[in-house]
């Protein structure tokens, strides 16, 4: 007890000159809740909310790896400790990633980087499952996670003048990883800031096995780490607002920076002849190696009148993205004179309005206009994509229409046209072809446009604990220039992937249910989908062969998808919460080469069952900012076969692990701390992820791993 | 009132979604990669080649629905790396062979095309090995795909020698 205070007073007076005014701002957080079937009060769309305390309690090393455990939400492993998050099945560029209002950009074009948000700066997450293209545009085709950090006006400012803060600590035994982060909030009468850092700092990976196939090179693995999988992280952000009695204005700045290793063994072949040691550290970052850094400006202004509300979302970013790997010569590649691989360069400046007006009490409708520019150049002896620029606009109108009490119906229409110009890209050496050496193109010069028109119709009923929701609708994307441009090899799959400049907008066509009832000791929640896609953009694996690899050439295929989502919640006692929540999901090409066959990287279906236990005394507390509660909780997460695959994956057999986690606030008179801790597959069992990247090369999932956080609130 | 509406389109959907997946359920796929014959495979483990000379290849393959196409690829094994296909590791400085320079090894890599509709081929190739290169341990690598896309791939290590050695 002494030990915590003083610790709460050496940190609060590190961290800051000004008073402590105690309590009196504390960002609002919904208190845990096990259950995710409270959602969006208004929306007729399948949601789920994920609070900072969820996430915080699993301790992510990621913040995708957050989210896997919601039933629908995957987190596909790329490599390296990274990984992407997907959406009944659909990741990277079929999920829009909507960071404060702004599509976040970068995910799209790595197969082997994260999200660069720092998921410490998050406040609120909410999950869309299903297409929501109405109001996000392109690439919400599977779905949209919508991070969002607190708005002055959303903060809990009762006191015309505080201060306060969060610091937390972080390590995790798998990849020694140690991690702290800092996070100090005030106002100042009208208005308010806060300022956000996190540094971390992680080992090469361990995983149960000795070695694996890569390649059919058969390869040891050294203390049964993946080398060269260490990395640090550090990310920063700024936020500034002002509110008046009719508008706000919020400017925010974030940061993320990451440098880390590729797993150097799973990068091409020419490490085996490396002269580098990569067994001397576990901690060193060595070639080859990329390093991210993502800037993002957002500005953002809302004016309420009468009937009215209006906003205004500004925004940049730039990606800057370096892939550094030792210059080796490849085929008739000469060796490169230095060792930057790949860099790309990626501008995008978006800007957004939106408009509501309340135009009776039973109707609402809804205006926008969204605009995005991405100017992107690269870099560097090796190609994959290609330099574009692409300008994208989009128009939408929604009703709201309150029919009667708890019966609210929704429609709407949107026109998208986006062009896209992708450069031509030729090799820097020659290649001999005949008699002759010539300068090989890669990408040829292209111009597309593309438009798409989409709509949407939706119906909420709530009832006697009740709650039904359904939607239907078209939603889209736009090829990306990896699709339309790509030609070349694969190095760290090899393969040769060719593009296809004669892609159309990809579509789908969705309807999605979600039916849920609760009372005080049971919530149950099912969310059945279906949706067929006229055209899904796949890249197919053929029978040839070009420059002595197998070819992967862009298609486009008819697909139809299916699946559903069940939440159960039973309370038997007020400290007790039985979970149990499962999900399961059918995907086949209909036409195509791969008639008949499902989607590669298809997730089986998957159930997680848990016990939790909880209490938070009555008592009145000292500290207006926390009380004294905890948490302790046992889950076992099961997962089925893969048997549904597509060249060249391979089955997958189904497996289980056993997790456990704790948790407890203390409540000092001028602090909270929490403590929380967290064992995962504390049986050590040797598994393989079907929707992992290191699947296809037999690299299981992390073995025993323990991660422990400590926090204070002041 | 709205409950048996609410059920029933419920229920509704889930058997048409159901119904989906059942019809679905009937397209014959091939999931099963191509096989290479391991009986009479030419080059066997081991075998000593000569600059100059050529290197006949004889095998068979195979694929239960329909056979895709092959490349053949010969790259020097100078640092004794292993292969899933292959464990054997014969090395040639056991004899007392010494390799030659990595910079005049031999590199062949060649598409080659099988014809559509085949079920099992018996291939056939005489690759000519250079005079120049350098001798030493390499691996001969067949891929082999059928016309769904599956790959087999398959490595053999070899010896090459200065011709007259």
């Amino acid at each position: 007890m002494y030990l915590s205070s003083s610790l709460c007073a050496v940190l609060l007076s590190v961290v800051m000159a000004s008073p402590v005014d105690t309590g009196l701002l504390h960002i609002d957080e919904v208190v845990v809740t096990a259950s995710h079937v409270h959602a969006d009060p208004i929306s007729s769309q399948s949601s789920v909310t994920v609070t900072t305390d969820y996430l915080n309690e699993r301790m992510p090393v990621s913040l995708s790896k957050g989210l896997d455990g919601v039933a629908g939400v995957q987190s596909s492993s790329i490599g390296s400790g990274q990984s992407k998050p997907a959406i009944r099945g659909l990741g990277f560029n079929r999920l829009a990633v909507m960071h404060d209002g702004i599509r976040h950009e970068g995910q799209q074009w790595g197969d082997d980087h994260g999200l660069e948000i720092d998921r410490f700066a998050i406040d609120h997450i909410e999950i869309i499952k299903g297409a929501a293209a109405l109001l996000y545009g392109s690439d919400a085709i599977g779905g949209v996670v919508l991070l969002n950090s607190d708005e002055p006006r959303t903060s809990n400012m009762r006191s015309p003048k505080s201060i306060g803060g969060k610091a937390y600590l972080f390590a995790q035994s798998n990849n020694a990883l140690m991690g702290a982060s800092m996070r100090l909030h005030g106002s100042s009468g009208t208005f308010c800031w806060r300022a956000n850092a996190t540094y971390q700092d992680y080992a090469d990976f361990s995983v149960p096995t000795d070695s694996f196939e890569y390649y059919s090179y058969r390869i040891p693995l050294y203390k049964r780490t993946l080398r060269n999988t260490a990395g640090r992280e550090a990310d920063g952000s700024l936020m500034l607002g002002y509110s008046a009695s009719h508008w706000h204005t919020c400017l925010r700045v974030y940061e993320s920076w990451a440098r880390s290793g590729f797993f150097a063994n799973a990068h091409g072949l020419e490490v085996r002849l490396s002269d580098i040691d990569y067994d001397r550290s576990r901690r060193d970052i060595d070639l080859p190696r990329q390093e991210v850094n993502h800037l993002k400006v957002l500005w953002y202004t809302a004016y309420c009148q009468d009937d009215w509300k209006m906003e205004i979302n500004a925004a940049w970013q730039h990606n800057l993205r370096r892939e550094e790997s030792e210059p080796v010569s490849h085929g008739y590649m000469p060796t490169p004179p230095d060792a930057m691989e790949r860099q790309f360069s990626k501008h995008t400046a978006t800007l957004n309005a939106a408009a509501r007006w309340n135009v009776s009490a039973r109707h609402t409708l809804r205006f926008g206009l969204q605009s995005e520019m991405q100017h992107n150049r690269r870099s560097g002896w090796g190609f994959i994509i290609p330099d574009y620029e692409q300008y994208s606009i989009g128009a939408y109108a929604g009703e709201e229409w309150r029919v009667r009490n708890g019966l609210t119906l929704h429609a709407g229409i949107r026109y998208d046209y986006a062009h896209t110009d992708i450069h031509a890209y030729s090799d820097w050496y020659r290649t001999p072809v005949g008699d002759t050496a010539i300068y090989q193109v890669r990408s040829a010069e292209q111009a597309r446009d593309f438009h798409s028109l989409t709509w949407s119709l939706g119906v909420r009923y709530r009832s006697d604990g009740w709650l039904l929701r359904a939607n239907i609708g078209k939603a889209f994307r736009t090829p990306i220039a990896k699709e339309l441009g790509a030609d070349g090899i694969n190095y760290h799959i090899f393969r040769y992937e060719a593009g296809n400049s004669d892609l159309r907008p990809e579509e789908s066509y969705q309807a999605d249910l979600s039916v849920g009832w609760e009372n005080r000791y049971v919530e149950i929640r099912v969310d059945p989908f279906a949706g067929y896609f006229p055209n899904y953009i796949y890249l197919n694996p053929t029978a040839d062969y070009r420059e002595g690899l197998q070819l992967y050439r862009y298609t486009q295929a008819r697909v139809v998808r299916a699946g559903a989502e069940m939440m159960l919640t039973i309370r038997p006692w007020q400290y007790m919460d039985i979970n149990l929540q499962g999900e399961y999901l059918f995907a086949r090409q209909l036409s195509g080469d791969k008639a008949g066959y499902g989607l590669p990287f298809s997730p089986p279906w998957r159930i997680m069952p848990e016990i939790r236990f909880h209490w938070a005394p009555s008592v009145q507390s000292v500290n207006p900012t926390g009380r004294w509660q905890g948490y302790a909780g046992i889950n076992v997460r099961i997962c089925g076969a893969q048997h549904d695959i597509v060249p060249p994956e391979k089955p997958t057999p189904g497996w289980w692990t056993l997790n456990i986690s704790a948790g407890q606030t203390i409540a000092l008179p001028t602090c909270s701390l929490h403590l929380s801790m967290k064992a995962e597959n504390i049986l050590n069992k040797k598994y393989y992820d079907h929707t992992s990247y290191y699947r296809l090369i037999d690299i299981p999932e992390a073995g025993w791993n323990l991660s422990a956080m400590l926090g204070v609130d002041f | 009132m709205r409950k048996p509406l609410l059920i029933s389109t419920a229920v509704a959907f889930v058997g048409a979604m159901m119904l989906m997946v059942v019809s679905c359920e009937n397209a014959v796929k091939d999931t099963t990669p191509p096989a290479i014959h391991e009986a009479d495979f030419l080059p066997a483990d081991c075998d000593i080649y000569y600059t100059g000379d050529t290197l006949l290849v004889h095998w068979v393959c195979e694929d239960d629905a329909e056979l895709g196409n092959y490349n053949i690829e010969i790259h020097n094994n100078f640092d004794h790396h292993t292969h899933g296909t292959s464990n054997v590791d014969c090395d040639d400085a056991d004899s007392g062979h010494a390799h030659g320079s990595v910079e005049a090894a031999w590199v062949y890599n060649q598409d080659y095309a099988i014809p559509r509709g085949q079920k099992m081929q018996t291939i056939e190739v005489a690759i000519a090995i250079p005079a120049e290169v350098s001798e030493g341990d390499y691996h001969f690598m067949l891929r082999l795909t059928d016309h769904a896309g599956w790959q087999t791939l398959k490595a053999v290590p070899i010896h090459l020698r200065k011709a007259g050695e």
